[in-house]
């Protein structure tokens, strides 16, 4: 493969400001991340689910039963792609095979868009498979919106990014999270996933008011949720994804209702999987809250 | 290099080695020194990659037991940091990787059974590929039956075992204790393919397993009869060979025939 052929341009003026015009992805209503242990489940008994959330590594395959079964699920369910190697905030060489796989795969589900998260996940040839933090700083930020402006060229779309969670801060930071990715999304054009949990973890951690970050965060940029659950340490949380969406957490799911509006919500549970219905009970609880919040607003 | 680039150079290699260096870029928390902090993300590494080894090894798991396959774990996340954006590819070395590293190389055992889950695990999300039928093969008159070529289907692999790995991968699969493992005069020959969603293995008898390989190599079945004549009775050469096309066909670990010439 000629990859310096298939490089869009990135010239300077390329990489000034210059958002992706792309229409706002809809609203889909309360929806669950797409778990192995619930393929026979969800295909027998199709399960009052307004949408799932597949992780796109789990598909980026040749072939055999992960995709025969995501093209079923795919037949009866609105699907978004949410990925963990995007690796956007990397300043190692944009892996372009790994995009290609990610846009093969976006043509076979047509999914209503294409997640990420705002982190690095390895250089120097090496992927250490973690969700690693940046330093918020002028010189990433320069360089995290010329990579999100390329890999929205090479997927001819606007994809969404996603706070994770942080365990350690830099002493070279010069903005807040918060301030990071409000511009970010308005000079790359990116949409914003907004990790309920994850705030509430970074926020923890770092000692700072949940309510801060999230009043810092731009409305009309919020395109989708995602509630989880988490370890908590005691002195740090962990973002284990592998409790059910603690108390806390549904506290601040309620003032991101109020900040955000409806905003398609999902449940992410990504080890300790119980069964479908425990998990139906959380998205179930997402659905009525929104409603209770955000009465007669969520339909149409 | 820029600043951005050195820090994420830093930081990775932090994880990776246990060096400190990066620690005076990064703050303490309010709660918890850094050294906990940044800790996290160095436990998180290598528990993950070990936990996508012992989901791709599930039997490997078993045999070993957890203090043995999370230390074998461990050394080969040093040994061969992972170079894929995806993890389902991490665990692909492991074969090689035990047959090549003390102490694990004393023990053959260990690398075929991580070899047949390897192709186990290749076969289910391997390419698709239509299956060849019985049916498909009413089309060709009997004159053409010799030059007859076919083609595997694309999760079909072959793959040569020196010790008892199929059987202690049978006994461990059913819950059932292993045998001990033990080095075999003649290699195992096992066929691997995916029917339908579901990874097979079968052990071929040798001959079989010649015919399979020059079949794969698109050597026609004329060739292929002549070829079995050398390894037992010639009469009975075509009979045979016509038997194991026929159970090829039957389990699915063909994708096409075409008449060659």
């Amino acid at each position: 493969m000629n990859v310096a052929s298939r490089l869009p341009e990135t010239s300077a003026p390329a990489l000034a400001d210059r958002p992706t015009t792309s229409a706002k992805p809809p609203f889909l209503g309360f929806g669950l991340g797409l778990r192995a242990q619930h393929y026979d489940e969800i295909l027998s008994g199709n399960p009052p689910i307004d949408w799932f959330e597949i992780i796109s590594e789990n598909y980026t395959l040749p072939g055999g039963q992960p995709l025969r079964t995501l093209d079923r699920i795919c037949e009866r369910y609105p699907v978004v792609m949410h990925g963990v190697s995007l690796s956007i905030a990397s300043t190692a060489p944009p892996n372009f095979e790994y995009l290609q796989g990610l846009k093969d795969l976006a043509k076979r589900v047509e999914p209503k868009w294409v997640s990420d998260h705002l982190c690095w996940t390895g250089v120097h040839g090496k992927n250490l498979h973690d969700l690693l933090p940046i330093p918020y700083t002028e010189e990433a930020l320069d360089h995290v919106v010329g990579r999100v402006q390329l890999v929205q060229d090479f997927l001819g779309r606007a994809i969404v990014l996603e706070n994770v969670s942080t365990y350690v801060q830099f002493n070279n930071s010069e903005m807040t999270e918060w301030e990071f990715l409000a511009e970010l999304s308005r000079r790359s054009g990116c949409w914003l996933l907004f990790d309920v949990n994850n705030v509430y973890v970074s926020a923890f951690n770092h000692g700072y008011d949940p309510l801060t970050f999230l009043n810092g965060i731009p409305p009309d940029r919020v395109v989708q949720f995602h509630m989880a659950g988490h370890s908590h340490m005691g002195t740090h949380i962990i973002d284990t994804h592998d409790h059910p969406v603690c108390e806390d957490v549904w506290d601040l799911y309620v003032a991101a209702l109020k900040r955000f509006g409806r905003v398609s919500t999902m449940i992410e549970r990504d080890d300790n999987i119980p069964p479908l219905d425990e998990l139906l009970l959380e998205v179930n609880r997402t659905r009525a809250i929104a409603e209770q919040v955000l009465p007669g607003k969520l339909a149409g | 290099m820029s600043d951005f680039a050195r820090q994420q150079g830093a930081f990775q290699h932090g994880i990776l080695t246990g060096d400190d260096t990066v620690l005076a870029e990064i703050l303490d928390s309010p709660r918890e020194k850094r050294e906990t902090l940044f800790g996290v993300y160095r436990h998180a590494y290598g528990s993950r990659l070990v936990e996508a080894m012992r989901n791709d090894h599930e039997l490997l798991h078993l045999y070993l037991g957890d203090e043995m396959f999370d230390e074998m774990g461990h050394a080969y996340v040093r040994a061969r940091p992972s170079e894929h954006p995806n993890l389902r590819w991490f665990s692909q070395g492991l074969p090689d990787f035990l047959k090549s590293t003390e102490p694990y190389r004393d023990h053959p055992i260990l690398s075929d059974l991580a070899a047949l889950e390897k192709a186990l695990n290749d076969a289910f999300d391997a390419a698709e590929g239509p299956v060849l039928a019985l049916t498909d093969m009413a089309g060709f008159a009997p004159k053409l039956w010799n030059d007859l070529m076919f083609q595997p289907h694309p999760s079909a692999r072959r793959l040569d075992l020196n010790t008892n790995a199929p059987a202690i991968w049978m006994a461990l699969k059913n819950d059932e204790t292993p045998p001990d493992a033990e080095l075999l005069e003649e290699p195992a020959r096992l066929l691997i393919w995916r029917q339908d969603v579901t990874p097979m293995f079968r052990e071929l008898p040798t001959e079989e397993a010649m015919m399979w390989d020059e079949a794969a190599n698109g050597i026609p079945f004329g060739v292929l009869c002549e070829m079995l004549a050398t390894y037992d009775d010639p009469d009975g050469a075509a009979a045979r060979g016509a038997g194991y096309l026929h159970g090829w066909i039957s389990s699915g670990s063909l994708t096409g025939v075409s008449a060659g010439g």
